[in-house]
């Protein structure tokens, strides 16, 4: 799934150099402030109706996350299109196919271990940006079409345990989880697995009762609810981060030729391997596969 | 003036009481003969014991029933008037601006010709209403004064407070982007909790859109901030810095792609779509509208687009 550098360029630009362990800009709240998320450390649900935007906030992780040294992408997208342009930029790009990401979560699974044991190994709970290993963002457009669509119910219910595995083991050995679907409810999603995501972002809704599912029981009725969204304002979100209570933001929005000049110029500055191999990597990625 | 009135009070009415200004005025007057005899006695005594130490202990009794009875008098009359000076207070700001423009008017008046009161006037007026960012700076401040009174009227006319009637402190209030924000701190008988039912009630009384309310301060309950909304600014899209950090110009780097060509319906045989028969909505709600927005997608997925709709 590697990308091959275009050879027409006689020499190739340095890339932005960003890193995931920078602030990623997502959009601007109600003060016209920007609102930056810590990707690295968190899982971010994003849920909301059709057309709100939650495929602009995921498109703006994955625009800084192509452009960050030292990043791998891991990408489910059983849509194609919406993270389509990234395909070439990701480790492992996963369409309508179950098993193939079945496999991929079982193979995220064991990094993530081996990570905790080089993380005990070097008296350590957590991954810092120093630690030369590369961070491994999993992003999952359309999650429901894995947990209750694609595949048997055994595999979905696979599908369901190994991601809940990753989410809950990822945080803090660099391995985040982006997830987006429509309505988190227990019957789509299994409310343990919801749980685990700290961060939430409801785009519009059409109840008080979707928003208290993705933002958590009881915000509605303080007034918090994603349901007062104009249909037409889209990107509109509440963002449940930081500071524990909802804020209204509003997603910066890519267009296609934005993503796909940003995903083309990712591609250029990359090198060939997606990331390139710091000496002190021990190589996990290849020892799990 | 809160310490008398619970006995009256506590007799005749639930544990709640709705607070109601008429109410308040007329408890005003017992308060006032509670404070007068209090004060009296008390300053009636303690001057009669500081004037025993230099005349007889009878000429000090007399003494301090000269001084505690005018001391008395002077605290009924506060609490007597109490409600007209809290309701000055609460228009001191509105008060002072109306002084001061009726002045400066009168004094222009006086002092200049009219074709030249009217020029100031017009300049005065006409400069800041022409320019968007004073007047709406003007307007967003005229909106933290109308909206201190509204608040007001929600706790005096709905929002059941204590028995004695004693209204929340409204602090300052300031303008935001959305509306306004306005710093409150309760007085005994409320909580957040109480407020948070009635965010509809509170919303329309401040002609507002919507209205939340979070604590200001983490270590005490009683202080709260009320974001007041009444537009909406997110509206507009807002950009990527992403966009600017990279050369547009790069190479078209996307690896070929298998395109099918069965794009639509009749294209694709029956027994090759893959859907599974176990997932759910899949079974109940079969792919039945046309798509042909994904010409880049398997044929499978056509079908899995559909049914993501329906979830």
């Amino acid at each position: 799934m590697t990308t091959t550098t275009p050879t027409t360029a006689g020499a190739v630009p340095v890339g932005a150099g960003l890193s995931m362990f920078d602030p990623v800009f997502i959009g601007i709240d109600e003060f016209g402030q920007p609102v930056y998320l810590d990707v690295v450390y968190h899982n971010l649900l994003a849920a909301g109706e059709p057309g709100g935007g939650k495929s602009g906030l995921v498109n703006n992780i994955c625009g800084h996350g192509v452009l960050c040294d030292n990043t791998r992408l891991v990408l489910f997208d059983a849509k194609l299109v919406e993270l389509g342009p990234w395909r070439d930029l990701a480790d492992a790009f996963i369409g309508p196919d179950i098993d193939h990401g079945i496999d991929i979560l079982r193979r995220l699974l064991v990094v993530a271990t081996n990570r905790y044991t080089w993380l005990l190994a070097n008296r350590r709970r957590k991954l810092a940006e120093g630690d030369g290993m590369s961070v491994i963002l999993t992003v999952i457009d359309e999650l429901a079409m894995y947990s209750t669509v694609l595949g048997t119910k055994a595999q979905q219910e696979e599908f369901s345990t190994l991601l809940r595995g990753l989410v809950s083991l990822g945080r803090a050995c660099g391995m985040p989880v982006v997830a987006a679907t429509q309505r988190p409810s227990w019957d789509i999603i299994p409310a343990s697995l919801r749980d685990l995501f700290g961060y939430r972002a409801a785009f519009r809704c059409t109840s008080l009762n979707s928003s208290n599912i993705i933002l958590g029981q009881g915000w509605a009725e303080q007034g918090y609810t994603a349901s007062d969204i104009a249909p037409t304002n889209q990107g509109a979100a509440y963002l449940l981060a930081e500071g524990g209570v909802p804020r209204r933001i509003k997603a910066a929005y890519l267009t296609d030729t934005d993503i796909y000049n940003i995903a083309d110029y990712a591609a250029w500055t990359r090198r060939p391997t997606g990331t390139p191999a710091p000496a002190v990597d021990p190589t996990e990625w290849e020892m799990a596969a | 003036m809160s310490k008398s009135s619970p006995r009256r009070f506590g007799g005749k009415s639930t544990a709640t009481v709705t607070v109601i200004e008429a109410k308040v005025h007329r408890s005003s007057a017992r308060n006032a003969k509670m404070a007068f005899i209090l004060t009296a006695v008390i300053v009636g005594l303690l001057s009669a014991v500081v004037a025993a130490s230099y005349w007889h202990p009878i000429v000090a009794l007399f003494v301090g029933a000269l001084i505690g009875v005018p001391t008395g008098a002077v605290v009924w009359l506060l609490v007597r008037v109490w409600p007209v000076i809290r309701l000055l207070w609460w228009w001191s700001l509105e008060v002072f601006l109306a002084v001061v423009l009726l002045t400066c008017w009168v004094q222009l008046a006086n002092h200049t010709p009219t074709v030249v009161t009217l020029l100031v006037v017009a300049l005065v007026v006409g400069v800041p209403a022409a320019i968007p960012t004073v007047r709406r700076q003007v307007i967003a401040w005229t909106w933290c004064l109308i909206v201190r009174h509204r608040l007001r009227v929600c706790f005096a006319q709905f929002i059941i407070a204590n028995q004695s009637g004693s209204l929340p402190l409204i602090l300052w209030a300031r303008p935001t982007p959305v509306g306004e924000r306005v710093w409150v701190y309760l007085r005994p008988g409320l909580s957040a909790k109480d407020l948070e039912s009635r965010l509809d009630k509170i919303a329309v009384t401040c002609h507002a859109s919507t209205v939340l309310i979070e604590r200001a301060s983490e270590s005490n309950a009683a202080y709260l901030r009320f974001d007041i909304k009444r537009r909406e600014v997110l509206n507009a899209r807002v950009g990527s810095p992403l966009v600017d950090v990279i050369d547009p110009t790069a190479p078209v780097s996307a690896s070929p792609l298998t395109v099918p060509t069965a794009l639509d319906l009749p294209d694709v045989d029956a027994p090759t779509i893959t859907l599974p028969a176990q997932g759910k909505p899949a079974g109940k709600k079969p792919a039945t509208t046309a798509n042909g927005s994904k010409p880049a997608a398997s044929s499978a997925s056509d079908d899995t687009d559909d049914v993501s709709d329906w979830i």
